[in-house]
């Protein structure tokens, strides 16, 4: 039986500091075996947060990166039509054979269409990511990445898979899940989710973390940079998130400014170590003058 | 308990949050499985499976206080506001005043509706200062009632952004209030479709030559080989990938203070009519403050719309216009959901009534954009004078054009399409139709009645019923 402070702690084990709110979701979703819905702003562990539950929870993750145009037979399944053009060809004998012994032409279209069901069997079958997540024999994680960057024909397809966990093959009929897999779907709300897909998923929205939570994330990370300089810069950054920029600096900034940092073996904040490493932390040349003015006013 | 959800979830609907049933069913199969021991998770575990949008959060959040505090008044309430707590409740968007407004219009579900997650800081401002006129009143009852003031008399309530797209409750609120402001007649409205069904046409008449881009792409590989299979693999036929067309994107801005109103609600009218048909069009219109309007466009008939407009429920029609603070919530509102490089239209005067300027903004709408198109109604000589900005905001935008009469404007949003047509055209089709404008302007002289130049000294308006062409 699993709660939702063991959630948090096996994620910990994973290196991923969850707060209560992504606990119970997590906790949720195992439970009631719902895909979760994550928003939130790029690079505060969307994505992070499935490679960790996989990781700790030792399920296969199966990735689905979404990009505008996607489609079923790169989400879902194809056939592999090479393969059953080069199967009739090879048998093309064979089917003579076979086919020499009826009477008349109807029979022979009659034996042959009872053997259809070959050509359009799983033989030929390629699974993409939903179905080969479906089909796995351990319980997966099905991570469909950045949904919002696909279209709304793309979504529509995802509403079966998520509500039933099944894929409907026209040749074949319903396919359903072995394991229902651990579904966990990420967007940058770069365009609205249509209605019905969240409704059929738990919604979570993880924001910026609190100061004592990024703190511990930046000290999981990176345990020989010391206490105080982690602290100093969080509380940097979090005021650098204020000042209106148009690239607001995330945790994935974070971690990358404190493995800076560690290498540069620093142990204080100041202005001028956040001037040489502003680029770390602001990506854009507007940024930059922000920031370093900031860091001059704060620091000194 | 199910009873309590089922109520609870009544309230939500009422304030505008689309819970379904099968998420009722859901969130009662969430507690069973979490326990509800304490206010906070029974509230984490209602709001993940009930609230499927950021921007309803702190609405959830405000409606869960306010319905379990009626139910146990006395239970879990420091919970929620113990100081290690604040932090996060922050984080997550809620505003840490709601707490004074706890006990406030219980049974009135409109001005409920008002907080959403972006408010105009401003508003905060003022409500932190009406809450700090009298720091020691300990029972806190006179601020409340000037807070009720300051709701009805200043501003009207203004909803969630949810909340102003449904018709149906924009149903529900047009029955109060007061009637002003401009409609279209029905012969106004018919004279507008005779002038987009010409436009139509026209434009028709050229994308028709580009039809035959539909199939041009890369060779589809498997479908040649299955098509070619009965020919022994012989390529006789060619199957080619079909190139994905797409309406052409566009972004459209309206400002629908006083100053430009009709040149707007001529701009509202004319998308609203081409909406669908050969475009995919956002549209917002604004004063101070800004909101989007695109799916009402596509659901309300429009005189319905225009009189919402002219209420002021989406933004308040004696706000004076505000184009740096318009440009500023519209990048941290919308901007980051724009796709697809659209192309922009933004409709206003650029008078910022003295107002920061807040251009670099429309430097980050360039990078989105395949194309700015500013209209202004002004002459050139005006730009610079008083608190017109135009000189300023025109420098970032690919063109401006000065509309003065209804004509020009339709012909400024024909020229518009055109060219974002031929943008997307196969380059064959891109120099037909290159032929065929250098034909149309070496002729344009007897075009007169077909196309109408509407700065040439001879043309009549086609459109001009009540004597409204000119603003």
């Amino acid at each position: 039986m699993i709660t939702q402070q063991g959630v948090k702690d096996f994620l910990q084990t994973g290196g991923y500091i969850a707060d209560d709110a992504i606990a119970t979701a997590v906790f949720l979703a195992l439970r009631m075996e719902k895909p979760i819905l994550i928003e939130g702003p790029p690079g505060v562990g969307k994505t992070g947060l499935a490679k960790a539950l996989s990781s700790a929870l030792d399920f296969p993750l199966v990735r689905l990166q979404c990009y505008e145009g996607i489609d079923e037979g790169k989400a879902l399944y194809d056939w592999e039509y090479g393969k059953q053009l080069l199967y009739t060809q090879l048998l093309r004998t064979q089917l003579d054979g076979y086919l020499s012994v009826s009477a008349d032409l109807r029979e022979a279209v009659e034996r042959l269409a009872s053997e259809e069901s070959l050509f359009f069997s799983k033989n030929f079958l390629v699974q993409r990511p939903i179905l080969r997540s479906f089909l796995s024999e351990k319980r997966s994680l099905l991570l469909i990445d950045e949904i919002d960057r696909s279209d709304d024909e793309f979504e529509a397809l995802l509403l079966e898979c998520l509500s039933d966990f099944q894929v409907s093959i026209p040749e074949l009929g319903v396919i359903e899940a072995k394991r229902k897999p651990l579904t966990i779907l990420t967007s940058n709300g770069t365009r609205m989710i249509s209605d019905a897909l969240r409704r059929r998923c738990l919604y979570l929205y993880i924001g910026y973390p609190e100061l004592e939570r990024e703190v511990a994330i930046v000290r999981v990370k990176f345990p020989e940079l010391c206490e105080v300089l982690a602290g100093q810069m969080v509380g940097f950054l979090r005021k650098a998130r204020e000042l209106n920029l148009r690239k607001p600096p995330s945790v994935s900034e974070t971690l990358d400014w404190a493995q800076v940092l560690t290498i540069m073996k620093a142990t204080e904040l100041t202005s001028e170590i956040v001037a040489n490493t502003v680029g770390v932390i602001a990506k854009h040349q507007t940024d930059i003058l922000k920031v370093t003015d900031l860091a001059r006013q704060e620091l000194g | 308990m199910e009873r309590i959800i089922a109520r609870f979830v009544a309230a939500l609907r009422e304030s505008g949050i689309r819970v379904s049933p099968g998420e009722t069913l859901d969130a009662v199969q969430a507690l069973a499985l979490g326990g509800m021991e304490g206010r906070k998770l029974s509230r984490q575990l209602l709001r993940l499976t009930m609230v499927k949008n950021h921007n309803d959060i702190p609405l959830f959040n405000d409606i869960f206080n306010r319905f379990f505090s009626r139910f146990k008044p006395d239970e879990g309430e420091d919970d929620h506001r113990g100081p290690t707590d604040l932090p996060l409740v922050n984080m997550e968007g809620e505003f840490s005043y709601l707490d004074q407004l706890q006990h406030d219009d219980h049974d009135e579900p409109g001005p409920l509706l008002k907080f959403h997650g972006d408010m105009d800081p401003e508003d905060l401002q003022e409500l932190k200062s009406l809450t700090e006129i009298d720091p020691d009143d300990s029972d806190g009852q006179e601020i409340i009632v000037q807070m009720k003031g300051y709701r009805g008399k200043a501003k009207a309530p203004r909803p969630t952004r949810r909340y102003t797209q449904n018709p149906l409750t924009m149903e529900i609120n047009k029955s109060t209030g007061v009637q002003r402001g401009i409609t279209f007649s029905p012969e106004e409205q018919a004279a507008m479709q005779d002038v987009v069904a010409r436009m139509m046409l026209r434009l028709r008449k050229d994308m028709r030559r580009m039809k035959n881009d539909q199939s041009r792409g890369k060779l589809h590989v498997i479908k040649t080989i299955r098509k070619n299979y009965r020919n022994d693999m012989i390529p006789f036929q060619v199957a080619l990938r079909r190139k994905r067309r797409e309406k052409p994107r566009l972004v459209v801005l309206c400002d629908v203070s006083f100053s430009v109103s009709h040149a707007s609600r001529f701009m509202l009218l004319l998308l609203h009519t081409l909406h669908n048909q050969m475009l995919n069009v956002r549209s917002f219109i604004f004063n101070r403050e800004v909101a989007e309007i695109t799916e009402m466009l596509a659901n309300m008939p429009v005189n319905d719309l225009m009189e919402t407009i002219d209420k002021g429920d989406i933004v308040d029609p004696d706000e004076n216009s505000s184009f740096g603070t318009v440009f500023l919530n519209f990048k941290s509102r919308y901007l980051e959901n724009i796709r697809g490089r659209p192309a922009f239209i933004i409709l206003g005067d650029g008078r910022n009534n003295y107002g920061e300027a807040n251009d670099w903004v429309l430097d980050e709408l360039r990078e989105k954009a395949r194309y700015i198109l500013w209209l202004t109604p002004e002459e050139r000589e005006t730009w610079s004078r008083g608190d017109c900005l135009m000189e300023t905001y025109g420098s970032y935008c690919d063109k401006v054009e000065v509309v003065k009469t209804v004509e020009e404007l339709g012909q400024v949003v024909e020229e518009l399409l055109r060219d974002i047509y031929a943008d997307q055209a196969h380059p064959l089709d891109r120099k037909l139709l290159r032929e065929t404008k250098a034909a149309e302007a070496a002729q344009s002289s007897n075009y007169q009645d077909y196309y109408t130049r509407g700065s040439g000294s001879g043309s009549q308006p086609a459109f001009d019923p009540g004597g409204r062409s000119h603003w």
